[in-house]
C-alpha cells in the first residue's frame, strides 16, 4: 500500500514541477532560516554551560542606592570582596577575580606589537574556579607568581606563532610576563572575551594599584565564587547585609546609612542573560530574553510563513487530485485511509525540504558566525539533542501543515468528483485567503520592525547624542598629554583638540554627593580639558565654557575650593535651578576629582569643597541612549590615569588623510613605543549598538525570507488561481470585457488579502515597537509613513508577483479560453 | 439482491430545492444484467450513487444483499463498497500518476490482501481484459478503449457481487464499446450482478431488464425477450 502511496506522490511532485520546487524551496528557505536563528538562540541560552562545576558558580554582583539617585546595578565588585567574602561565608569553596586594565597595555614580543583590549590581569583562583579546557601548562597554578601569564590559543599564535610559547617571555607594558599556560580556543557561548590574562599580582594590574583605596562601594572588577556542594546562595544572601556592614563599612564620603547597597550571587549560566545598567567589560554584551524570545518568534514566524505557503498550494490544487481521490474511496479506502495517504505525501515534501535546507544551512553558516562573531556549528554527531530537535521540528512541521490539506483531500465526495469533467474548487477558499493575509501581516510587521530598528540605530549613533560628532575621532592615550594634545592642535587640518576623561566619555562613573544651598543630587563628575567642549560643538545654554586664557578655571590646589564647574542641564535641574541662567555665579559644594597623583594608602574621605559654577551645557552622551543621561558636572582635571585616557580632535574634513597620517607620524614620536589607537567617534559608538544592529539585521533578513517565501507562493497560486479561472474569463471577453478590466479584476483579487494584512499588521506592529523601543531612554517617535510605506511596499511587492500570469490570461484568446474545457 | 423501496433523494443549498429521485422502488436479483436510461438529468446518475452506497437517499429503504444500508454509518458503507462493489465510469477515472497495474491494484490495498496475493490478482485480470503487455504504462500513454478496459480491470479484479457501469461506452468508438460491453457481459455471465447506465439502446439491448426514468421517476421497466 505504501509503495502505491509514494509512487503517487513521486510522480505528482515530478508532474507539477513549478508548485513542488515553490513549496520546496519555500519550505526549505524558512526551515534553514529557523535552524539558524534556533542555534543562535540556544547558543545564547548555554553560556557558560561547558565549564565544570557550572552550577557551583556565581559572580558576585552590587546594587548601590546613593541618596537622591537611582540604583545602580552592576556586576562589578568591590576589589577586597573576594578576600572578605570567605571570611564570613564558608559556604565558600573559592574566590578569585578578573579585571580589565583600565587603558589597554601595550603587548610586544620581537616585531610583534599591539594595544590589547582583550588583557585582562585574573587573580590565582580564576582559573581554579572556571576551569576552561587547556592546551598546555598548569592552569592550577598558572597565575601564582606576579609576572605569570595565560594566553588562549589565538593570542599564543598571535606572538609566537608555531613556537612553544610555555615559559616564553611577553612584554606588558615593557614588564616582561612569562607564559605559564595556553588555553584552548574559548568556545563563542562564554561570557568571558579575553584572550590575554596577565596575573593580577603584577605591579601594573588595577587590584595591585588600587585594592588600598578602593572604597566600600567603589565596584571596579568581577568577582567569581564557587561554592560548596549544597549551599544556598538564598540563604547566604540573607546575610549579606550584616557581611557588608561589617567588612566594608560605609563612612561620611559614602552617605552611611543614607546609602543602601546590596551584593547578589548571580549563576554563572545567568550572566549572560542578565542585562544590567553597567555591563562588565570583560564580557560579550548579555542579552535581554525578551529579545532573544522575540529573535526565536522571528524564526518561529518564518516557518510558519513557509508553511502556510505549503497549506495553500496543496489545498489550492486539491480539485486535480480529486479524480484520485473519488477512485480510491470509490474501492473502500475510508478517509483515515486518505489522510495517512495525504499526510506521507506532506512528510515527502518535508524530508526533501529538510535535506536542502540542512545543506543551505551549512552553506550560510561560516558567513552567519562571521556577523555574530561566533564559532556554531551543526554537530549531529557529539549533539544528537540538536539533531532530534530538527528532526522533531520538521516532524511536527509536517503534520501540522499537512494535517489541514490532508483534511480538505479526504474529504472530497466520492459522488461529487467522479461523474467527470472540470472539479470546481475544494476546501477552503477561505482559509486560502486567511493563511496570505497571515503571510503578509508577518511580512509587514517584520518590514515595520525592521525600518525602525534602523531609524532609531540611525538616531541613536547622531541625533541621540546631540553633538556635533562629524569629522572627530578619539585618540587613546593614558594618559592624554599636553604635548600630545598640543602637537596636533597645531596641525593644519585640526580644528580642535582636547582631552577626555573615561567619565566624559561615559567609559565609566565617578557619583559624587553634591548641593547647592542645601539641595542635594548625585550627580557624575567627569573630569576635561580645556577645549573638549568645542571639539564637539556643544555650546553653552548659560554662562561661557572653560578657557585656557582663565587660570583660575584650572585652579585644583586651592586649600578651600575646587576648579571652577559647568554643570549640564539634567544636573542644573535635580540641584533644584529654576533655569539655566539662575545656576551661573552659584557654588556647589562637592568632593572633587580623583586621579593617581593624589595616591594615599587606604580609603580616603574627601572633602567637600566649594566651587563656582561657570556654565551650563545642553544634555549630550558619548554612552548609549538606553539610557538616560545623568547630571554631569565637569570641570578642567589633571591630565594624568587614571581618568585621561584619550584626546578628542576635530578635523576639518578637507585633508583627512594626510592628517591622520601627520598624527601617526606625531604618536610615533610621543607615543613611547604603544601602537597608534583611534577611533572616529561613529566607530566608537557603534560598539554600543552591536545587539542593536543584529537584531535589526536579524529583523531585516527575516523579513527578506518571508518575503521571498510569499512571494514563491503567491507566484504559484497566481498560476493556479488564472489557470482556474480561464474559462471565465474566456466568458468575460466574450462578453466585451477588455484586458484592463481582466487585470483590474484579477489584481484586485490579489490585492485584497494584502490591504487586510495591514489591518492585522498595523496595530501588532505598534505594540512591537512601543515595546522595543520603551528600552530606550532617548528613541524616535513611531512614525506613520513608515506604515503607510511598508503597507504599499507589500502591495507592490504582490502585484508585481502576480502580475506575469495576469497580464498573460489578460491578453488570452477568448477562443482558446472557452475551449478550454 | 438489491432492493430499492420508495427511494428518494433531495438535493438541497441555501436557495434550491432539487428533487433528484422520487419514490424508486425495484429490486435487482444477483447475477442480473440490467441497464439504465433516460434523458439527461432524469436521475440516472444519483440512482447510480444510492446503488453503489457513494450518496445515502433522503428516504425510503435499500437493501443491499440483505442488508439494510440506508442511514448506515459512513465506515460501514465504506466497507460494504470495499467487499462488494467495483465501478466503471464514462470518464474512466484512472489515476494519472499511477501505471495500469498500479490503477487495477488501488481497488485491493484497502482490503488487506498481501503484496504477492495482490500483484497476482492484478495480473490476472489484466489478463482477463486483454491489457497486460501494457502493465507498465501510465493512462495518458493509452488509447481511450485501453484506458476503459483498465477501469474494467479494476472493478473486477476484487471479484465484486456488484458491477456500477455509469455510461461506460459514452467515450467509445463502437468497437472498443462493444469489446467493453464484452467483458461486462462476461462478468454478468459468471454471476456478478451488472448495473449499467447507458443512452445506447444497442448497448441496452444487451442488458436482462432495461429501465427508464424521467424526471427523477421509474417511468417503465422492459425484459429482454428471453
Amino acid at each position: 500500500m505504501f509503495r502505491n502511496y509514494l509512487a503517487a506522490a513521486l510522480r505528482n511532485l515530478a508532474r507539477n514541477k513549478l508548485y513542488a520546487g515553490v513549496t520546496i524551496m519555500g519550505l526549505a528557505i524558512g526551515f534553514a532560516a529557523a535552524m539558524l536563528i534556533g542555534l543562535y538562540v540556544r547558543d545564547e541560552l548555554t553560556f557558560d554551560r561547558f565549564l565544570p562545576d557550572h552550577e557551583r558558580i556565581y559572580l558576585m554582583t552590587s546594587t548601590v542606592e546613593m541618596p537622591g539617585a537611582k540604583p545602580i546595578e552592576t556586576k562589578l565588585s568591590q576589589i577586597k570582596l573576594a578576600e572578605r567574602l570567605p571570611l564570613d561565608f564558608p559556604e565558600i569553596e573559592l574566590a578569585g577575580r578578573l579585571t580589565g586594565a583600565y587603558f589597554p597595555p601595550t603587548v610586544r614580543r620581537g616585531e610583534t606589537v599591539a594595544a590589547e583590549q582583550s588583557l585582562y590581569y585574573a587573580d590565582e583562583n580564576f582559573f581554579r574556579i572556571l576551569r576552561f579546557p587547556v592546551l598546555a601548562g598548569d592552569l592550577e597554578h598558572a597565575l601564582d607568581t606576579p609576572d605569570s601569564v595565560v594566553l588562549t590559543l589565538g593570542a599564543a599564535r598571535k606572538y609566537f606563532g608555531r613556537e612553544d610559547p610555555i615559559g616564553q617571555v611577553l612584554l606588558i607594558d615593557r614588564e616582561p610576563f612569562r607564559v605559564t599556560a595556553v588555553l584552548k580556543t574559548l568556545p563563542s557561548n562564554t561570557h568571558i572575551t579575553a584572550e590575554i590574562f596577565a596575573s593580577a599580582k603584577s605591579p601594573q594590574s588595577p587590584i595591585s594599584r588600587f585594592g588600598e583605596i578602593n572604597g566600600p562601594v567603589d565596584t571596579t572588577l568581577s568577582t567569581y565564587v564557587r561554592l560548596k556542594p549544597g549551599a544556598s546562595p538564598e540563604a547566604m544572601h540573607e546575610r549579606m547585609a550584616a557581611f557588608l556592614d561589617r567588612r566594608f563599612p560605609l563612612d561620611a564620603l559614602n552617605r552611611g546609612a543614607r546609602t543602601k547597597r546590596d551584593t547578589q550571587f548571580l549563576a554563572l549560566t545567568q550572566i549572560h542573560l542578565s542585562p544590567s545598567n553597567q555591563e562588565i567589560f570583560n564580557s560579550k554584551s548579555a542579552v535581554d530574553p525578551a529579545i532573544l524570545a522575540a529573535i526565536a518568534a522571528v524564526g518561529v514566524l518564518i516557518v510558519v510563513v513557509a508553511a502556510i505557503n505549503f497549506v495553500t498550494l496543496m489545498t489550492a490544487r486539491a480539485a486535480r487530485r480529486a479524480v484520485e481521490v473519488g477512485v480510491r474511496k470509490a474501492a473502500g479506502a475510508s478517509r483515515r485511509d486518505l489522510v495517512v495517504q495525504f499526510m506521507g505525501e506532506a512528510l515527502l515534501y518535508v524530508a526533501a525540504s529538510g535535506i536542502l535546507a540542512l545543506s543551505l544551512a551549512e552553506l550560510l553558516m561560516p558567513a552567519f558566525n562571521a556577523f555574530l562573531q561566533r564559532k556554531m556549528t551543526f554537530d549531529y554527531l557529539h549533539d544528537p539533542g540538536l539533531g532530534l530537535s530538527v528532526l522533531g521540528g520538521m516532524v511536527g512541521i509536517a503534520l501540522l501543515a499537512g494535517a489541514y490539506p490532508a483534511l480538505v483531500l479526504s474529504g472530497f465526495r466520492p459522488a461529487a468528483v467522479l461523474k467527470g469533467g472540470p472539479v470546481a474548487t475544494v476546501g477552503g477558499g477561505g482559509v486560502r485567503q486567511a493563511l496570505v493575509v497571515a503571510q503578509f501581516a508577518v511580512l509587514i510587521v517584520l518590514t515595520l520592525v525592521a525600518i525602525t530598528i534602523a531609524r532609531q540605530t540611525l538616531y541613536a549613533l547622531n541625533e541621540g547624542m546631540r553633538l556635533d560628532k562629524d569629522q572627530t575621532l578619539f585618540v587613546f592615550s593614558q594618559p592624554c598629554s599636553a604635548t600630545l594634545r598640543d602637537e596636533l592642535r597645531r596641525l593644519p587640518g585640526v580644528r580642535a583638540a582636547g582631552c577626555s576623561s573615561a567619565e566624559a566619555m561615559n567609559l565609566s562613573t565617578s557619583h559624587d554627593d553634591a548641593s547647592v544651598e542645601g539641595r542635594r543630587a548625585s550627580i557624575s563628575r567627569a573630569p576635561i580639558d580645556f577645549g573638549f567642549f568645542e571639539v564637539f560643538g556643544v555650546k553653552p545654554v548659560a554662562g561661557r565654557l572653560f578657557d585656557e586664557r582663565r587660570p583660575a578655571d584650572a585652579a585644583m590646589d586651592n586649600p578651600d575650593s575646587y576648579q571652577p564647574v559647568i554643570l549640564n542641564e539634567t544636573a542644573a535641574r535635580r540641584l533644584g535651578f529654576k533655569s539655566p541662567e539662575a545656576a551661573i555665579g552659584k557654588t556647589i559644594l562637592w568632593h572633587g576629582f580623583w586621579d593617581e597623583t593624589l595616591r594615599r594608602p587606604g580609603p580616603v574621605a574627601w572633602p567637600a569643597k566649594p566651587s563656582e559654577i561657570i556654565g551650563v551645557v545642553p544634555d549630550f552622551t558619548l554612552g548609549s541612549v538606553r539610557q538616560p543621561i545623568e547630571p554631569f558636572l565637569y570641570g578642567i582635571g589633571r591630565l594624568a590615569p587614571p581618568s585621561s585616557v584619550s584626546l578628542a580632535v576635530k578635523l576639518d574634513g578637507a585633508r583627512v588623510p594626510e592628517t591622520l597620517a601627520a598624527m601617526d607620524r606625531i604618536w610615533q614620536r610621543v607615543g613611547q613605543g604603544r601602537p597608534m589607537m583611534r577611533y572616529f567617534v561613529d566607530q566608537f559608538t557603534m560598539r554600543l549598538y552591536v545587539d542593536t544592529l543584529i537584531q535589526g539585521a536579524t529583523v531585516a533578513i527575516a523579513g527578506l525570507i518571508a518575503l521571498v517565501v510569499a512571494a514563491l507562493g503567491l507566484f504559484a497560486l497566481s498560476a493556479y488561481t488564472t489557470e482556474r479561472r480561464t474559462k471565465e474569463i474566456g466568458v468575460r471577453k466574450a462578453m466585451g470585457a477588455s484586458a484592463g478590466d481582466i487585470l483590474k479584476l484579477l489584481l484586485w483579487q490579489f490585492a485584497k488579502p494584502v490591504l487586510w494584512a495591514n489591518l492585522i499588521a498595523w496595530p501588532v506592529a505598534w505594540l512591537v515597537l512601543e515595546w522595543w523601543l520603551s528600552s530606550f531612554a532617548y528613541h524616535v517617535e513611531i512614525a506613520p509613513w513608515t506604515f503607510a510605506a511598508a503597507g504599499l511596499g507589500a502591495l507592490a511587492i504582490a502585484i508585481v508577483t502576480v502580475l506575469v500570469h495576469v497580464l498573460g490570461v489578460a491578453r488570452s484568446n477568448p477562443v482558446a479560453a472557452l475551449r478550454y474545457e | 439482491m438489491l432492493t430499492l423501496t420508495d427511494i428518494s433523494k433531495v438535493y438541497r443549498t441555501t436557495e434550491v430545492e432539487t428533487l433528484a429521485l422520487s419514490d424508486v422502488s425495484l429490486a435487482i436479483a444477483p447475477g442480473e444484467f440490467v441497464a439504465i436510461m433516460g434523458p439527461s438529468g432524469c436521475g440516472k446518475s444519483t440512482l447510480m450513487n444510492v446503488l453503489g452506497l457513494l450518496d445515502s437517499p433522503t428516504g425510503g429503504s435499500y437493501r443491499f444483499f440483505g442488508e439494510e444500508a440506508a442511514g448506515l454509518p459512513e465506515a460501514r458503507l465504506t466497507q460494504l463498497r470495499r467487499d462488494n462493489i467495483g465501478f466503471v465510469f464514462q470518464s474512466f477515472n484512472l489515476i494519472d500518476d499511477l501505471t495500469v497495474a498500479e490503477n487495477v491494484e488501488v481497488a485491493l490495498l484497502y482490503r488487506g490482501a498481501s503484496a504477492t496475493e495482490r500483484r497476482r490478482r492484478v495480473g490476472e485480470a489484466l489478463e482477463r481484459v486483454g491489457i497486460a503487455h501494457r502493465a507498465r504504462h501510465r493512462p495518458q500513454q493509452l488509447s481511450g478503449g485501453q484506458q476503459q478496459r483498465v477501469a474494467v480491470a479494476r472493478a473486477l479484479v476484487s471479484e465484486p457481487r456488484l458491477i456500477l457501469a455509469d455510461e461506460p461506452t459514452g467515450n467509445l468508438d463502437t468497437a472498443n464499446g462493444d469489446e467493453v460491453m464484452r467483458l461486462l457481459t462476461d462478468a454478468a455471465a459468471a454471476g456478478v450482478t451488472v448495473v449499467m447506465v447507458t443512452h445506447s439502446l444497442v448497448h441496452a439491448a444487451i442488458a436482462q431488464r432495461t429501465i427508464k426514468l424521467l424526471d427523477g421517476r421509474v417511468v417503465s421497466e422492459t425484459l429482454l425477450a428471453a
